[in-house]
């Protein structure tokens, strides 16, 4: 048993803490007296520290510790919550963070003491042990605590009685004692908050072992080391020190809740009475046997009960690599499966009706499989959205306005590689959001808008697509002023700018380094940002939209696809080459006569039920050779982005299929008419649009 | 090709590199960038790409993007023969990429003494391409700079 196997569940957990105890503080910012929010930042840090000492990680344990003192004054009450004491607890949330971030580096905590954010801990426990009122000392109380538990030793806590032995271990325990050693009988509790018990035991077990050698445990040792155990275990030691010695050593190892112990010099006896019983009475043992495990039953229920942890939410935690490469046999079965159904199609009425039959069952069979893998990928944006909080407080600080996040939707999936990508662009746009976006407290109060801007974000599935908006209450876009910055950076010229539309002005702010910022701030407005967003989110397969409306705020509307890898598309053919294009983006397909095309500012366009779409050849658009002569009809795939719809000709349909998107590498470039690439049944290659483009 | 079977027991000194035919010229491509050389297949074009990028081909279930080094190096375009292969490098970080030669003829080892540095320079910009030739025997061997291949700048 090797301490790192814990490192990757120390990781994990650790920032699952650092995450509570950071909502936490951020409600005890706004309610101090909520005494349900303190035990819970106390039970965290707390854990925390055991975690940290498990692992060996002295400087961490050390600031958790001190920041748990913290808490305990707090929750005491001697220690009142105000913004300072906010303020320091954030920055030891950081530094944890910051040997956190070691850890998963190089396994190692760092160098850092932080000695600092120490002393200013201790500075704060200092001022609550000097207030006069109800001064027991935190020392005592503990102290007491300890004795209580000590003092209460039942008979039941005496669960090594309990240790069923076979005949080998009997000859051994007997063999030890007549070579001199003291038998000790052990039962050691671990506290109910111990979150690594395995590493528990087992630091328990290499302290007592340091004096002598373990005869029997109870559950097994292999049952120990995979948790299988509740909050106690028992095991037989045998010693040539004093009972004294040994029992130190174990209760030494901290979240330790209390250890029995006793020597077993009856021990023969017992054994002989056993053995008796057992020859006496056949049935017997298998009553015990029985009520044993009843009863084992029993008390693990209640401490599921006591951690409050849900029985039915059974997780496996997966290598994210081991997901990829199922996801590639899914797609690799999936080119077989088309291959298959482009045979079975080109052979026409050869083949027997079984054999299609068969093909489709394949088809849904694959198709289950993908969804079931896509599932698995699944992740809620939660994990990325959760640190926002924090970071609007802060930027709240630093910009001295006043704001607050509301999210909503935070359980919303999306496949993990978008999610951990997608992090990035959003705090951008929140950051976006609270610097440009909001208003100065003053300027709001004087609009007669309330003091607190709101900043929100909001996440929901539409279709295939997720929809995470992102925006401000605040004073929206001034489009003339974008303008007059684009005319003066020379980015458009003035005959240019009169043309432009509202929303094209608006998309510049999307341009490399076009910032509106009046002054550099350390937010935003260094020119790195909305462009930043822009190609962060058009990387992940989506798209990125604005909506404001000048005195009541913006609001940017990202939109990614749900999954990555493979997609519904609608294939088409111009010429000879075959084309895909998402079907999620379709809206229909028309079939129009050459005739009904019209001209709107010399570009085609064409009517229909009501509204007008413009048109785009996309044999011009992807320069193959001009038809040479035009047919009378034309296919119209029309695809749509929000509200806006562009019709794209295409020579013929070929049909819907499901496609596996491949990269055209890093060396093709300046492509952004095409996202990919695709493998079709007969092992042709296939160009993905992306109509978006187009628009 | 069988007496020239890769020998793994090649000390540091040597070099293994395939020689292709590109044009009327002989040029060596490191062994070690190379993942493979397949026949000519059907290239699926990529709409505004470069113009030495004909485009892309399945390549086992993977897509690998070609490029034809004759464009690249300001020669004629490419006549497609029984003989033309597509040699697949793969690059660290970059993934793998199809060039196409007129022809493989063999596998050469080189000892460092045997590769003078490129003296020549004709002016022309292909020059960047060659960083030494090397002596096989009787004939001389451009030896081909990767780097200069996957460069992103138009040489032409």
């Amino acid at each position: 048993m090797d301490i790192s196997q814990y490192l990757e569940i120390f990781i994990d957990e650790s920032a699952e803490h650092l995450q509570t105890l950071s909502d936490c503080i951020m409600t005890l910012e706004k309610e101090p007296d909520n005494k349900d929010t303190i035990n819970e930042v106390f039970r965290a840090a707390h854990s925390l520290k055991g975690m940290a000492g498990t692992m060996g990680f002295k400087r961490m344990q050390h600031l958790t510790h001190d920041m748990e003192n913290v808490f305990q004054e707090v929750r005491s009450d001697k220690l009142s919550v105000d913004s300072s004491m906010i303020d320091l607890l954030f920055k030891c949330l950081d530094a944890i963070e910051g040997y956190l971030d070691n850890v998963k580096a190089s396994s190692d905590e760092g160098k850092e003491d932080n000695e600092l954010i120490i002393k200013e801990l201790n500075n704060a426990i200092a001022r609550a042990n000097n207030k006069p009122a109800d001064d027991t000392p935190a020392a005592a109380e503990s102290g007491s605590e300890g004795t209580a538990a000590s003092a209460n030793v039942k008979e039941s806590d005496k669960q090594y009685l309990e240790i069923e032995l076979d005949d080998a271990d009997r000859k051994k325990i007997n063999e030890l004692k007549e070579a001199g050693q003291h038998i000790y009988g052990m039962t050691v509790r671990i506290q109910s908050e111990c979150l690594l018990k395995a590493a528990r035991a087992f630091l328990v077990f290499r302290a007592v072992e340091e004096f002598g050698q373990i005869v029997v445990y109870q559950p097994s040792s292999q049952d120990i080391e995979d948790e299988k155990f509740d909050l106690t275990f028992s095991f037989y030691l045998a010693s040539a020190e004093s009972l004294d010695v040994v029992k130190k050593a174990a209760e030494n190892v901290s979240e330790i809740d209390a250890v029995f112990a006793e020597e077993l010099n009856d021990f023969s006896e017992r054994v002989e009475e056993e053995k008796e019983a057992e020859e006496e009475t056949k049935p017997a043992p298998v009553e015990k046997k029985a009520a044993a495990p009843a009863k084992k039953e029993d008390s693990q229920a209640q401490a599921k009960k006591a951690v409050g942890k849900p029985a039915t939410n059974r997780t496996v935690r997966v290598d994210i690599e081991k997901l990829d490469a199922l996801m590639n046999q899914v797609s690799e079965l999936i080119i077989a499966k088309n291959s298959l159904v482009s045979i079975s199609s080109s052979e026409g009425g050869n083949s027997s009706q079984s054999f299609h039959e068969q093909i489709e069952y394949l088809e849904r069979i694959t198709t289950n499989l993908h969804e079931s893998v896509m599932k698995v990928r699944m992740v809620p944006i939660e994990s990325v959205v959760n640190k926002f909080p924090r970071m609007i407080r802060d930027l709240s600080r630093t910009l001295n306005k006043k704001m607050e996040l509301v999210m909503t939707g935070e359980d919303t999936e999306l496949d993990r590689t978008v999610v951990d990508q997608i992090g990035d662009p959003l705090q951008h746009l929140l950051r976006n959001s609270a610097d440009h976006g909001l208003e100065d407290t003053a300027l709001r109060i004087k609009r007669g808008k309330p003091e607190v801007g709101n900043i929100f974000l909001n996440a929901y599935q539409e279709g295939n697509n997720v929809i995470i908006q992102v925006g401000d209450d605040g004073n929206g876009i001034d489009v003339e002023a974008v303008k007059n910055k684009a005319i003066e950076r020379g980015t458009i010229t003035e005959e240019q700018a009169e043309s432009m539309t509202q929303k094209e002005i608006i998309n510049l702010l999307f341009l490399p380094s076009f910032s509106m910022a009046k002054k550099i701030t350390d937010i935003s407005g260094r020119g790195v940002g909305l462009d930043v967003v822009k190609s962060g989110i058009e990387q992940l397969g989506g798209d990125v939209d604005v909506k404001t409306s000048i005195g009541e705020g913006t609001t940017f509307s990202v939109r990614l696809p749900l999954t990555l890898a493979i997609i519904q598309a609608l294939m088409v053919e111009i010429r000879d080459e075959k084309y895909a294009i998402a079907l999620g983006s379709i809206s229909n397909i028309e079939n129009i006569p050459v005739t009904e095309i019209k001209y709107v500012q010399a570009k085609e366009v064409m009517h229909l039920r009501g509204s007008v779409i413009p048109l785009v050849r996309l044999d011009k658009v992807l320069d193959i050779e001009p038809m040479e002569v035009e047919p009378e009809n034309l296919t119209v795939v029309i695809v749509k982005r929000g509200d806006s719809q562009v019709g794209l000709v295409v020579d013929n349909l070929i049909g819907q299929q499901e496609i596996v998107i491949k990269s055209l590498g890093k060396y093709i470039n300046g492509n952004k008419l095409i996202s990919g690439a695709t493998i079709l049944g007969d092992g042709e290659v296939a160009l993905i649009l992306d109509a978006n483009t187009l628009m | 090709m069988s007496d020239l079977m890769i020998d793994t027991t090649v000390d540091k000194q040597t070099k293994q590199y395939i020689v292709v035919q590109i044009g009327s010229e002989k040029y060596g491509i490191d062994i070690s960038y190379i993942d493979n050389i397949v026949r000519m297949q059907k290239i699926t074009r990529v709409p505004k790409a470069q113009v030495y990028f004909p485009g892309i081909i399945n390549l086992r279930g993977e897509v690998v993007p070609v490029m034809s080094i004759r464009i690249k190096m300001g020669l004629e375009k490419d006549e497609i023969t029984n003989t033309s292969r597509i040699i697949i490098l793969k690059i660290e970080d970059r993934g793998m990429l199809g060039v196409i030669v007129d022809a493989v003829s063999e596998v050469v080892t080189l000892s460092t003494d045997q590769i003078e540095p490129n003296n020549v320079q004709s002016g022309h910009a292909r020059d960047n391409f060659i960083n030494g030739i090397g002596k096989s025997g009787e004939q001389l061997i451009s030896l081909l700079e990767i780097n200069a291949i996957i460069d992103e700048k138009d040489n032409v």
